[in-house]
């Protein structure tokens, strides 16, 4: 009885703060979702806390989800009707919710604003956020891939420059590798998941397909040299299920000469490898080839069920004001080009940040199409059933094909 | 009025309140969602309709596009693979490992209860642990057996697609062991001791006291164990996202797995529902030979 009217004197005081300061009725809340915040603090917690706590009439409602989560629970809560006001999706799903309307079109918004200037950014990150010539979004970050090599073992090995082409990186894989000291000549994430599309794409892509085109010459060759460097032991025939950032720490260990994987890894490998390293871009088939990569990172859309939509456009307006702070406080790479970069001066962080910066230029979206999943499916299940021998490149690929021409119609 | 009251609190009303308690939970908590499964696996789902029940209805397509789908016959006989290799697997050890706790050592029932470890443990960290002793360059197995010389080349157990279902497999027959050790332990000891002593004073043997004794009198625990092995087999998820994520190229894919993946890896949430109602079936007849053979038991 005491608790009951302790509570009741309690609720009573509450609702005399609440008349007492109407300012707080008119605010109008945000709530955006993203993954940063639930592993480590990333850029989009960090920016809307900032954002709350100004005195602008907008309070942001932040919720840090799980990777594996944010996509489901996004379209649960759309079709539920209670889809958050702005959501950041890893680029490839982007395209689920923009190609059905699910993001709004803030083509004419962003075209009156002084901040977001849709010129300014990327062509791979941009088209990541385009659908039918309307913007759905803005890019938060971008990465992608080049190739790690250590130079101690480069030097050791007499070989002077890291790789050109992809005969020269399967020639000097082939002189690097060490099976008495446990050293693979390269290692690569050919991962029956996302990871493995991710690096395996751009080889398609370079060779002159694109995902609705697999079946390309250049990938079945890649293939076949991937294959035969596993089946000698160039490679370990664990690439088939490493993450790329297990795979990239064989190489931090110094138990592989080469690795592929991007700029995320560059503050643990400053850590962790004491030895001297460098990156350099993909290889191409020939030298001077047209050059292509993965695009990754992450997007923000505000979605169409949004009862705020002004709110939320200055919400995504304030994120994007805060572009240059992106590399020198969480390593992230912008998706824009008129971003000056804050040198780090760590020396191989700086050089290799500029590498990665270039190879940009050449990335890639993976679609954009509304079922990329299952076209990413079909592209990990051929790049594995190729390379542990179950298909021949050519059946893998025409079977991935078939699969494909079914979804894209 | 009264006259109901006074049922309700000690008579048929009681009994039907009992009853319909129990059907009012199990028709909520079981029935509903499977007839929401029943009822995607014949639509087009997609993320406007996800919240609603009624949707566009397709027929059969969903069922035929999964027959369609290239992994399909592949699954099947991977399932098929680990769903006997891990009955098998965990029966006979299990069986055996049960007879030889009822020898009289010291710490016998001490050590069987040790052995329930494996059961307690949550499945990802026993997915984890198995993913850590079947790493390929690394792992602990490799070492092992490399050191034993049984080995002299690695061998990628997540990697390799015909070493891969072996991988789960052998993980979750260590799982389910314990679990059948008990269950055949409590079968065991409730066969009385004077069947063995008249038998072996009519001059039979071990073997002949097994086949002749130990087999027939568990024929009901055996046909429980069977049935439920067949159902916590089935329902086995949580390994292969911890150990080969059913790769590489869907060399260790399972139903249960694959639906998973449909539903939530590719969004494609009706096929995901369609291959569980395929499985649906199998889980069905496991059921009825579990009801059966636990219903001969209470005859008895």
């Amino acid at each position: 009885m005491k608790l009951f009217k302790l509570g009741l004197m309690a609720g009573m005081a509450l609702s005399v703060i609440g008349v007492g300061a109407p300012a707080l009725a008119e605010d109008v809340t945000i709530t955006v979702w993203s993954i940063d915040g639930a592993q480590s603090v990333g850029p989009s917690d960090t920016f809307s806390k900032e954002f709350d706590e100004m005195d602008n009439g907008i309070k942001i409602d932040y919720r840090a989800m799980q990777f594996d989560e944010i996509v489901n629970e996004t379209m649960r809560a759309f079709a539920t009707g209670n889809a958050p006001d702005i959501v950041s999706l890893d680029n490839p799903d982007f395209a689920l919710f923009s190609s059905r309307g699910a993001f709004l079109d803030i083509t004419d918004m962003a075209a009156k604003s002084d901040v977001i200037n849709a010129d300014a950014y990327f062509e791979g990150p941009l088209n990541s956020v385009m659908w039918d010539g309307k913007l759905y979004g803005v890019g938060k970050y971008t990465d992608t891939i080049g190739i790690f090599y250590n130079k101690d073992m480069f030097a050791e090995a007499g070989i002077e420059n890291p790789p050109k082409t992809w005969a020269e990186f399967e020639e000097y894989a082939r002189k690097l590798v060490k099976p008495e000291d446990n050293v693979y000549g390269a290692t690569i994430s050919a991962r029956g998941n996302e990871e493995g599309t991710f690096q395996f794409l751009p080889v398609i892509q370079m060779s002159g397909g694109s995902y609705k085109d697999v079946n390309t010459e250049g990938a079945r060759e890649w293939l076949s040299m991937v294959k035969g460097m596993i089946d000698d032991g160039i490679m370990s025939r664990d690439v088939l299920s490493l993450g790329q950032w297990d795979s990239t720490g064989v190489f931090n260990s110094g138990n592989a000469a080469m690795a592929i994987s991007g700029p995320w890894e560059i503050d643990r490998m400053v850590d962790d490898a004491d030895f001297d390293w460098g990156v350099t871009l993909l290889p191409t088939f020939k030298e001077g080839d047209p050059r292509s990569s993965a695009l990754g990172g992450y997007n923000l859309g505000i979605l169409s069920t949004t009862k705020h939509p002004e709110e939320a456009f200055k919400t995504l307006e304030y994120f994007v004001s805060q572009d240059d702070r992106l590399f020198p406080e969480f390593g992230y790479l912008p998706t824009r080009g008129d971003v000056e970069l804050t040198l780090s001066g760590i020396e191989k962080k700086d050089a290799a940040l500029k590498i990665f910066q270039e190879q940009l230029k050449y990335a890639q979206p993976r679609g954009p199409h509304p079922e990329w999943q299952k076209i990413s499916k079909a592209l990990y299940d051929a790049e594995q059933a190729a390379l542990t021998g179950q298909m021949t490149p050519d059946q893998a690929l025409s079977q991935a094909q078939t699969t494909i021409d079914g979804i894209v119609k | 009025m009264r006259r109901i009251l006074s049922s309700v609190r000690d008579g048929v009303g009681f009994d039907i309140l009992l009853v319909s308690l129990t059907m009012i939970f199990l028709f909520a908590l079981a029935g509903m969602p499977l007839v929401y499964n029943v009822m995607m696996s014949f639509q087009e789902v997609d993320m406007f309709n996800l919240g609603t029940f009624w949707r566009p209805f397709v027929g059969l397509e969903n069922y035929q596009a999964v027959l369609s789908q290239p992994e399909f016959g592949l699954v099947m006989k991977n399932t098929a693979f680990f769903v006997f290799g891990s009955i098998a697997g965990q029966f006979s050890l299990g069986f055996l490992l049960a007879i030889f706790f009822m020898a009289k050592f010291p710490f016998a029932s001490t050590i069987r209860g040790v052995f329930l470890v494996s059961w307690v443990m949550p499945g990802l960290v026993v997915g984890a642990l198995w993913g850590w002793i079947l790493a390929g360059d690394f792992g602990v197995l490799n070492a092992i057996l490399k050191s034993l010389g049984i080995i002299d080349s690695t061998l990628f157990w997540k990697s390799d697609p015909s070493l891969s279902i072996w991988a789960v497999t052998m993980a979750n027959i260590w799982l389910g062991l314990a679990f059948n050790m008990m269950l055949l332990s409590v079968g065991l000891a409730a066969i009385p001791r004077d069947v063995y002593e008249a038998a072996e004073l009519d001059g039979a043997n071990a073997f002949q006291r097994f086949t002749s004794i130990t087999v027939p009198m568990m024929r009901a625990t055996i046909g429980a164990v069977l049935a439920l092995g067949l159902i916590y087999t089935l329902q086995q998820f949580d390994l292969f996202p911890a150990i080969t994520e059913g790769g590489p190229a869907n060399s260790s894919s399972v139903a249960q797995y694959w639906a998973w993946q449909r539903s939530f890896v590719l969004f494609d949430f009706a096929k995901g529902a369609t291959i569980s109602m395929m499985m649906l079936i199998f889980v069905f007849i496991a059921s009825v030979v579990y009801v059966a053979s636990t219903r001969h038991e209470v005859r008895e």
